[in-house]
């Protein structure tokens, strides 16, 4: 019996849906597509540059001449004997291990203090998050105005206060602190900065972790006469450990590459003990022409970055697991 | 029928003329001599223009020449006023479209960097100084150096060091103009510590600036910081003092007594007249410490001046202009503020490359405007396309009271010097100043953290490993 025109058609878009269909049904297939674009994205914004500070960094490449001509490891014997490069490589460490531990603390508090009931919470949660939604640009340009020589409001505060420009004022005789212009303040300003950006991100992770608790288990602690330390400490802390972890290693990455802190607000001064590794790459790859030896500055992160990135995966797994 | 003819043949002549016009192959160049009177803050002042009327010339590039010009915001806003209007209406005359877009200073060596490496981007690109670093990148732009030095006399010192590199023999820029870093002083600060014409030696400035911190507790401004303006004026000490961070051959000379005794007289002037603010300075810092009253002397261009002339006039007024500074010899040398140096990619060929050039002549030939509309800010790299400066520093359009206070900068070209004084300023140099290695020496004595010896010392070995790495290139002299 032979089939009608309209039921010919009917079979043919029935076998072509049910291809169609089952081409979205291949997980392979699906997973391809749907990870296609991180994979691009990440080869071509990291595995390439990657590549190319590897390869600049073994060749005599400037700012003006392109061509690679190879030098082995010159670069980085050339770049380990300077001052700066050492005391960059500290201040790197120093300013990140620092910021971290206080925004771990922080964050623990603000964390605790959101996941509490109480009137304009959604308010309180907006203006936390502000310093993140910020370009970090202009949230520090903010704050070089605030740590300005002449002009810091917290000179005038302290002034109005008799606290500063007095001479038996706790602060000193001078009218100013001059924030960026000491040592140990300039160090804590840029500390500062970076806590106030990071805190947000990690507090709203941490806060994800609190309100995923089973709150049977706060309950039955409480009934049991547990203090709120000790329900802190030995139960909502085990618990989101795995997602603390997280968010102290993404603190821990963004801080560490970050040159827009020292650059913005102390250009690495005074003298250079502000420096880190990635603005002294900037120094000297991009303003100073030596692509090269930049690129060598640069790739000084990468075995602290390999190694955070390996802790936070092994994390992740295990909060998996769980 | 005889009408028609005649309309015929009317027609036909029309045409053949239309067409005898388009395919002639002599471009018609026209240009007229304007004089303009423009108004301004003291009284109306007449700027010679010398224009390519578009009406009466024949497009002298090709259809679709396309040059862009990437240049930074000038501080004085009004050349930007006035610039981009100029560049296009060259533009117009001349069949090239030509766009000029703005950054911030600081964006135009990661700018042009990106440029040569991507092998596309601007025509023209403006830097304010450490322009070697590109040498290998861009175009060599003697035969515009050399015709406009046919046109327009010999070009400045200063902008030669700045766009010649000896090592290669090459052009690598052209410099149109730079700008005078003279000391700028608070009249009435100054008169009371016995200086009312401003300090004249760096011993003046030592001995004032103490009195005046001591009895007004205002300080002195000298930055210390990794910033432009304390790059200059820590150079201006060591030039002063006669010392120098290498030599005419372009040998590393930093590590001499000069630049000791230069180290331990900073040291001593930052103990007595300064406060640490120094060390915490951007470029904008100084300006705006003159500016609050809080600060007696600065090195610095007029443009904080300008700016204070507009907020309050009579703040302006207390401020005076001094010349550089002399050394315990009677040298005297303090740097440009910064310079325009005009480069152009290799990647920039044909018509573009020849409109490029020929755009900059045409600046070059009207540089009085330039020089005008940044409000005496810019000096012209070629003296005698400005025949007007001297008139207008004696007379200053700008409402400066007394009318002749900038006249002090008549003399900038005797002492003004550039990054390498007195060599080029090559890409070594330009490597040691974007790497602040001379304030942090001088930061680091002033801190006590080094003893003067010690922090020359310092230097001088990432100064020679810096030479070292160009020498190696054959981009510096001094091969020994």
């Amino acid at each position: 019996m032979q089939k009608s025109a309209a039921e010919e058609t009917a079979v043919y878009r029935a076998t072509t849906h049910s291809k169609t269909q089952f081409l979205f049904d291949n997980e392979r297939f699906l997973g391809t597509i749907f990870l296609a674009p991180a994979v691009i994205y990440i080869i071509a914004l990291v595995g390439i540059p990657f590549i190319m500070a590897i390869t600049f960094s073994v060749t005599d490449v400037t700012v003006g001449d392109t061509s690679l001509d190879f030098v082995g490891l010159q670069n980085f014997r050339r770049i380990i004997q300077t001052p700066q490069f050492q005391r960059a490589l500290k201040d790197t460490f120093l300013f990140t291990i620092v910021a971290q531990i206080f925004v771990a603390i922080l964050a623990n508090i603000l964390a605790v203090i959101l996941a509490q009931e109480f009137r304009g919470k959604w308010i309180a949660r907006m203006l936390i998050m502000l310093p993140w939604a910020t370009p970090i640009s202009l949230g520090t340009i903010g704050w070089l105005w605030i740590f300005d020589s002449k002009f810091s409001p917290i000179d005038w505060i302290l002034q109005y206060f008799g606290l500063l420009g007095t001479p038996d004022a706790i602060f000193g005789a001078s009218k100013h602190l001059n924030f960026l212009g000491r040592e140990e303040l300039a160090m804590a300003s840029v500390i500062l900065v970076h806590i106030w950006r990071m805190l947000p991100l990690a507090a709203v992770i941490l806060l994800a972790g609190l309100t995923s608790i089973d709150s049977d288990l706060i309950d039955q602690a409480q009934v049991d006469g547990a203090s709120f330390w000790r329900i802190h400490f030995q139960i909502r802390l085990p618990l989101i450990f795995p997602i603390m972890s997280i968010a102290l290693l993404f603190g821990l990455i963004f801080t560490f590459s970050d040159m827009v802190v020292a650059f913005v607000l102390t250009r690495g001064g005074p003298v250079y003990y502000t420096q880190v590794l990635p603005l002294w790459a900037w120094f000297k790859g991009i303003d100073g022409g030596s692509l090269s030896e930049g690129a060598a500055i640069a790739l000084f992160l990468f075995p602290l970055l390999l190694v955070v990135a390996i802790l936070m995966l092994r994390v992740a797994r295990r909060s998996e697991v769980r | 029928m005889r009408y028609r003819r005649l309309l015929f043949l009317a027609v036909l002549l029309m045409i053949t003329a239309v067409i005898a016009a388009a395919c002639s192959s002599q471009p018609v160049e026209v240009t007229r001599v304007i004089t303009e009177t423009v108004e301004v803050p003291a009284e109306p002042v007449e700027v010679t223009r010398i224009v390519e009327v578009e009406a009466e010339a024949q497009p002298k590039f090709p259809e679709g020449t396309e040059v862009k010009i990437l240049q930074w915001s000038h501080f004085v806003p009004q050349y930007d006023v006035w610039f981009d209007p100029f560049a296009e209406e060259w533009g117009r005359a001349n069949g090239v479209n030509v766009t000029v877009d703005h950054v911030n200073i600081a964006d135009l060596a990661p700018s042009l960097s990106a440029a040569i490496d991507a092998g596309e981007g601007p025509t023209l690109v403006e830097l304010p100084l450490a322009a070697a670093n590109f040498v290998e990148g861009v175009h060599d732009l003697s035969d515009v150096v050399m015709r406009a030095q046919e046109l327009y006399g010999p070009m400045a010192e200063t902008c030669v060091a700045n766009s010649y590199l000896p090592a290669i023999d090459k052009w690598y820029g052209y410099c149109h103009g730079w700008v005078p870093d003279p000391g700028d002083y608070d009249i009435r600060l100054w008169t009371e510590a016995g200086f009312p014409e401003g300090p004249d030696t760096w011993d003046d400035l030592l001995e004032g600036g103490a009195f005046i911190k001591e009895n007004f507790g205002v300080p002195m401004g000298l930055g210390l910081s990794p910033e432009i303006d304390s790059n200059m004026a820590m150079r201006a000490i060591i030039w002063s003092f006669g010392g120098s961070i290498q030599d005419e051959n372009e040998c590393v000379t930093i590590n001499s007594p000069e630049v000791v005794s230069a180290v331990e007289y900073l040291v001593e002037l930052y103990n007595r007249t300064m406060t640490e603010e120094v060390f915490s300075w951007n470029a904008a810092s100084n300006n705006q410490g003159l500016i609050a009253g809080e600060l007696s002397y600065i090195l610095n261009s007029i443009s904080a001046y300008r700016s204070l002339q507009k907020i309050d006039p009579e703040a302006a007024d207390n401020i005076g202009f001094v010349d550089a500074l002399k050394g315990p010899n009677g040298e005297q040398h303090a740097s440009a503020h910064l310079w325009y140096i005009y480069v152009i990619p290799n990647y920039v060929e044909g018509p573009e490359l020849e409109a490029a050039k020929e755009f900059l002549l045409h600046l070059t030939a009207n540089y009085n405007q330039a020089v005008f509309n940044s409000e005496l800010y810019n000096f012209p790299a070629f003296e005698s396309t400005v025949p007007q400066l001297e008139g207008w520093l004696a007379n200053d359009p700008f409402g400066s009271r007394p009318p002749d206070k900038l006249q002090i900068l008549l003399t900038a070209k005797d002492w003004v010097t550039y990054l390498g004084w007195p060599g080029p300023s090559n890409p070594a140099v330009a490597e040691v100043y974007a790497t602040n290695i001379i304030p942090t020496m001088m930061g680091k004595a002033a801190l006590g953290e080094l003893t003067p010896e010690e922090a020359v010392a310092e230097a001088e070995a990432q100064i020679n490993e810096i030479f070292a790495k160009w020498r190696e290139k054959g981009l510096v002299g001094c091969n020994e």
